[in-house]
């Protein structure tokens, strides 16, 4: 809540042109879905992640493309950035508005329009939440792929800007591999269509150029999604080790062997206990670590698989529990996905990170975050996709403790700079928002930031849509220490 | 200003958003203000930064369901129906009074045979059309109610305010239900007239308080407590956390949902041929996300109907609320909207719901609803369909 | 940490050849040489570095320099029972396979070309060395400037070395052909068929997978021949494809008929090989715009593969 004792602090700023920009806003949209009170506007300035910068203008709700155009088109008039909004649910303050941007919330655009079966293909409008997309189409016996653990209330247009990941992502891929076309409205107002429902759409892939843009390049309006029929046969193993290293192997052995798991996630022993004392899943508590491997597909290749990973997993001296019916799996996935519960009631506040490292040094890097949270005195727990080398530790903490933010911040660092120190990149699937935009530097060189400049100045050229994001100083087209100084009061 | 929040419980909560997709009015507006994640985010603001206690601040807190759908969501284990009870009872205690019409309809609540006999003439006056329909009433208020007669002392059935005035039958489905299982039925009527669940969704606390301590008070003995209002009996088993005494734990410890109970017993229900009807269950917010015992609906119907339909929509709350509907009608017929499409889709001859307000605001969009007792009842006395 | 792409010496001098300005083509195997227009005969010709620079079979993934045939890949890759979604296309290059972003017959199980591409070094239109994506299998880190790379007919940057995601090879690939069968039907059935192409009377399937799986697809496949009348389906090779495609939605693919001339179509995909050339349906106004920003953004002074236009430019 650092923001609003910082929005307090500031003066009104220029307050003709704000009312001009929102008198117009209402116009058009009409009152009822332009907000520019202090409440809307408080609430919008922040996501789910612990950065606390961000100061929202005027939160307009539109319910179309059209409506969207006129939010962008009024802004832009008015000289003032846009910001794209979907649930709120990200975790590098991607969303949280810099420079007090007109909010285009697109929480009122949640219409699944068009589902083709024959085509296996969905338009949705980017307000559709993902879990709802897939239980829309399990009559149908197809889904939507992406399933990041924010599920139940990330939206498409958010999976879509962030280029959404998930556990079942290591087999299916990431969101870029399940959208096919998206109509997006410019900076300048204009709508354009990136990609097509054809095989090979022509000309450059702007499509998946887009995906992943973090709401930098425009604001999508509608989604073409790529429809998965849903596997015939599902098996689920836990495997728990006594030590680390041979959970980490297996990981290894498992991929080697020619396995592409639907999904493969690995849990430390922290974790574990923390879960056990939580929901009671049987997880055994005295692992060193455990695997939870998902193989789907034709029932004569679960069985093959399943004996495979078992083999593999024996090999390493590993624990194993099969599930022995649907209930048994609920089970065992109602404990990896109550990790964050369980972390949520040890402290009331976690840091959850996101990097990926080489499978083969898995091992090595965990050890590592060990001693950096030692050395800080911080709580550590990891519960990770594994077969992907994305790793999530999170430390939890409570804020309200003297330095203790700062503290959790610095071991963050420290754990980016391991991660890339291995041959890792910065994130897997949460991208880099205001988080860790600073950190590109540690990625990429000068020149390649430059490119990814030249990537965003090409559908963006005048630099409005949510500005101070991805791109560090001198990269960014926005003045990042001029936004970072917002201007305005929520409350004023 | 201080709401009086406990700073543990508010400062639980990480902002994940997992809570967005359970709360109704989220659902039916996309905004953070009507959501309990931005609930949250304004009562920190209120309480810790002392941001002003503006009409659209004081909207977000009014606008709450009070369903609870956001506590089972939340990983944080974040108590949400306490805070927003809290929030309510210190505005109201600051002069934010709810509203008039919901105030007058909740000061008659416990004054049983004032409040039946005042039924009786809106029943009237509804017939000669003297009632706007926009009071939330049942289209069609009961003239004559049948006489609800004790037939021995093996169970208490509460029979509360607005339910005994509007919904005697569904008692009278109880009692026969349970006489069947050979139980001896004791209604509880004008001794004990009011729970207070609607007092304490309306932040008055004090009312609340001191109806829960007079209808302790009202059961001197050892006997289970049936309740067949699922709101009723979830204000009711919260009376031993309120009140703190001992008597007042002991006597949550007996209270149950009659299909919570029955279910505990299912052999002892004599055997009936179904009824050749689907029926959809509805489950009240506050059976299934309070109580947590909605299962128990399904356990006792099941013998009962050819079919049980499950709704799509992951017991989103319906929008009644308890008086929701009377003070917010534009959002409870939202939320309404949005419950009647997964009505449609489960395409089952009628809906069960374990609640009478969920039943009155269900009804009131056309759909023909049964409290799952009477379901019971119709089957054992082989009425048919 | 950031491996300097410069530290590289082949990279370097790569990026030297090509050099700050001139008018430049790379040349992979030439295979697909007149795409887009054949290049402007003034720009100058190069060819990107070969090799395999490092396979990982544990971590799924293979750096390779552009001019590294991908039939010679492969044999690499296949030696630890993997391989990549790029189309084995003889003579062609990985590089090149990547500009030109084709996806082969065998998508629908394979998976498309673009979604195999991890990170790409690619020589800039100031001759800098510039590397977009990661090397990891999994990756959000900034904007995705590999994607534009992809399919950009070498117009934007000269792609001198790329990380490639892996896959395992099945265990059982089998190629029948049968007349007279719906290929929707083949389609809706065998969630093993890795490829189904259909001339509007045969059917080619090609089962993948595990043993059991394919074997199971197969009867399948038996049956669905019988219920139509048609022979059992027999082992056969895939069908030389006609030289053009015609980019069309999986559903219009399989609404080709005999007025639409000989032609081969990719069931479930909706690419079809036809004998002549048919020219795509106008773009999209506004994304020809953003397409115009990009080749600016990139590469102001047009020196990279003059005379080539991808669709829609």
């Amino acid at each position: 809540m650092a923001v609003l004792e910082k929005l307090r602090k500031r003066g009104a700023g220029p307050a003709g042109t704000r009312d001009r920009c929102v008198a117009d806003l209402v116009a058009a949209l009409g009152a009822e879905r332009v907000h520019n009170d202090g409440a809307a506007r408080l609430l919008a300035s922040t996501d789910a992640s612990i950065f606390e910068g961000g100061v929202a203008g005027p939160v307009c709700f539109p319910d179309s493309t059209a409506q969207v155009q006129a939010c962008v088109r009024i802004a832009s008039a008015h000289h003032r950035p846009v910001v794209a909004r979907g649930a709120g649910s990200g975790l590098t303050g991607a969303a949280a508005p810099l420079g007090e941007p007109v909010v285009v919330a697109t929480t009122r655009m949640n219409r699944i329009l068009e589902v083709d079966g024959a085509n296996r293909v969905a338009w949705v409008q980017p307000g559709v939440i993902n879990l709802d997309l897939s239980n829309h189409l399990s009559p149908m016996g197809l889904h939507f792929a992406p399933d990041p653990s924010s599920q139940p209330v990330c939206t498409i247009g958010g999976n879509v800007a962030n280029n959404s990941g998930g556990p079942h992502c290591l087999a299916l891929g990431v969101t870029s591999a399940h959208v096919l076309a998206i109509e997006v409205v410019l900076s300048d107002g204009r709508v354009v269509m990136l990609g097509g429902l054809d095989a090979e759409p022509s000309g450059y892939d702007l499509r998946g150029a887009f995906v992943g843009g973090e709401g930098m390049l425009g604001i999508a309006t509608r989604v073409a999604v790529r429809l998965t029929p849903n596997p015939a046969a599902v098996r689920t193993l836990l495997l728990s080790f006594s030590d680390v290293e041979s959970a980490a192997a297996t990981v290894g052995a498992i991929i080697a062997a020619g396995l592409v798991p639907a999904a493969l996630e690995m849990m430390d022993q922290q974790c574990v206990e923390a879960v056990e004392d939580f929901c009671h899943a049987g997880y055994p508590r005295d692992a060193a670590a455990v695997l939870l491997v998902e193989v789907d597909g034709m029932p004569g290749g679960v069985e093959a698989q399943a004996a495979k990973v078992e083999e593999i997993g024996r090999g390493h001296g590993a624990g194993i529990r099969v599930a022995a019916d649907e209930q048994e799996r609920q089970l065992l996935w109602k404990g990896r996905k109550s990790a964050f519960g369980a972390i949520a009631r040890i402290k009331p506040d976690y840091y959850l990170h996101d990097t990926v490292v080489p499978r083969g040094r898995l091992v090595e890097v965990l050890q590592r975050i060990y001693e950096i949270v030692d050395r800080h005195g911080l709580l550590v727990l990891n519960v990770f996709h594994a077969g992907d080398g994305n790793l999530h530790p999170i430390i939890a903490y409570d804020s309200r403790e003297e330095g203790m933010s700062e503290k959790v911040r610095e071991a963050g660092r420290e754990i980016i700079s391991v991660s890339m120190e291995v041959g890792g990149v910065l994130s897997g699937e949460h991208g880099i928002g205001v988080e860790k935009r600073d950190f590109m530097p540690l990625m990429f060189s000068n020149t390649d930031l430059d490119h990814q400049a030249r990537l965003k100045s090409a559908f963006d050229p005048v630099c409005m849509m949510n500005p101070g994001k991805v791109l560090p100083s001198p990269h960014s087209c926005a003045d990042i220490s001029e936004l970072s100084r917002a201007s305005g009061d929520v409350w004023g | 200003m201080d709401l009086g929040l406990d700073r543990d419980e508010l400062d639980k909560c990480v902002q994940c958003a997992l809570c967005l997709p359970h709360c109704p009015t989220f659902r039916v507006t996309g905004e953070d203000a009507r959501s309990p994640r931005g609930r949250i985010g304004l009562m920190r603001a209120v309480q810790y930064h002392d941001a002003p206690l503006s009409d659209q601040v004081v909207e977000s807190f009014d606008t709450c369901v009070q369903c609870r759908g956001c506590e089972p969501a939340c990983p944080s284990g974040v108590r949400f129906g306490r805070l927003i009870e809290q929030t309510r009872e210190t505005l109201v205690g600051a002069g934010h009074r709810p509203p008039a019409k919901l105030r007058f309809a909740l000061a008659a609540l416990d004054h049983h045979r004032a409040l039946l006999a005042g039924s009786t003439a809106l029943a009237v006056a509804q017939r000669a059309h003297l009632v706007p329909s926009g009071l939330g009433l049942p289209e069609s208020l009961p003239l004559r109610r049948p006489t609800l007669e004790p037939s021995g002392g093996d169970v208490h059935l509460f029979t509360g305010c607005v339910m005994d005035a509007w919904q005697r039958d569904v008692h009278l489905a109880a009692k026969q239900v349970l006489e069947a299982m050979g139980v001896g039925v004791a209604p509880t009527g004008a001794a004990a007239p009011c729970c207070g669940a609607l007092h304490q969704h309306a932040g008055m606390a004090d009312k609340f308080r001191g109806m829960a301590a007079a209808t302790v008070a009202a059961f001197d003995d050892d006997q289970p407590i049936l309740v067949d209002s699922a709101g009723c009996g979830a204000a009711m088993k919260e009376y031993g956390n309120l009140l703190g005494t001992p008597a007042a734990a002991a006597f949550s410890a007996r209270v149950f949902d009659i299909d919570e109970w029955i279910a505990l017993r299912v052999d002892d229900l004599p055997h009936a041929t179904p009824l050749e009807i689907s029926v959809a269950v509805q489950d009240p917010c506050h059976l299934r996300h309070v109580q947590k015992v909605h299962e128990s609906v399904r356990t006792v119907l099941r013998p009962f109907v050819r079919e049980l339909v499950e709704l799509d929509d992951d017991g989103l709350c319906c929008g009644a609320g308890g008086a929701f509907s009377i003070v917010q009608p534009e959002l409870a017929g939202l939320i309404r909207d949005r419950k009647t499409e997964s009505i449609v889709r489960a395409d089952a001859d009628l809906v069960a719901s374990a609640n009478p307000g969920c039943s009155l605001h269900l009804q009131q969009a056309g759909h023909e609803v049964a409290h799952p007792i009477q379901l019971v009842a119709r089957a054992l006395s082989g009425v048919g369909t | 940490m950031r491996r300097d792409p410069c530290s590289d010496p082949v990279l370097a001098a790569f990026a030297a050849e090509i050099g700050p300005s001139g008018p430049v083509t790379i040349k992979g195997g030439g295979t697909h040489w007149s795409v887009g227009g054949g290049p402007d005969p003034t720009a100058r010709v190069v060819a990107a570095p070969e090799g395999i620079v490092k396979f990982q079979p544990s971590e799924t993934t293979v750096e390779v320099r552009a001019g590294t045939k991908v039939t010679e890949l492969h044999e690499v890759l296949a030696e630890h029972g993997q391989r990549t979604s790029l189309p084995e296309d003889p003579g062609s290059t990985v590089g090149g396979a990547l500009a030109l972003g084709w996806s082969g017959p065998a998508r629908l199980g394979r998976g498309l070309t673009r979604d195999a591409v991890l990170q790409i070094r690619y020589v800039g239109s100031a001759g800098e060395l510039v590397t977009a994506g990661g090397p990891t299998v999994k990756n959000v880190s900034g904007f995705d400037v590999c994607r534009l790379m992809i399919g950009s007919l070498g117009t934007l940057g000269c792609i001198a070395d790329m990380i490639l995601r892996t896959r395992p090879i099945p265990e059982l690939e089998v190629w029948h052909s049968v007349f007279g069968i719906d290929p929707a039907d083949v389609l809706q059935s065998c969630a093993t068929a890795g490829s189904i192409l259909w001339d509007g009377s045969c059917t080619w399937i090609m089962n993948a997978g595990y043993g059991v799986d394919v074997e199971h697809d197969l009867a399948v496949l038996a049956e669905i021949s019988a219920k139509a009348g048609a022979d059992r389906p027999a082992p056969a090779d895939p069908p030389k494809l006609p030289p053009h495609r015609w980019s069309r939605r999986p559903s219009e693919a399989l609404a080709m008929g005999p007025e639409d001339g000989s032609f081969v179509a990719e069931i479930g995909v909706g690419m079809v090989h036809v004998d002549h050339p048919v020219s795509p349906p106008p773009p999209d106004e506004g994304s020809v715009l953003v397409q115009r920003r990009v080749k600016q953004a990139f590469d102001p002074d047009s020196r990279f593969n003059p005379g080539r236009r991808v669709g829609g430019m």
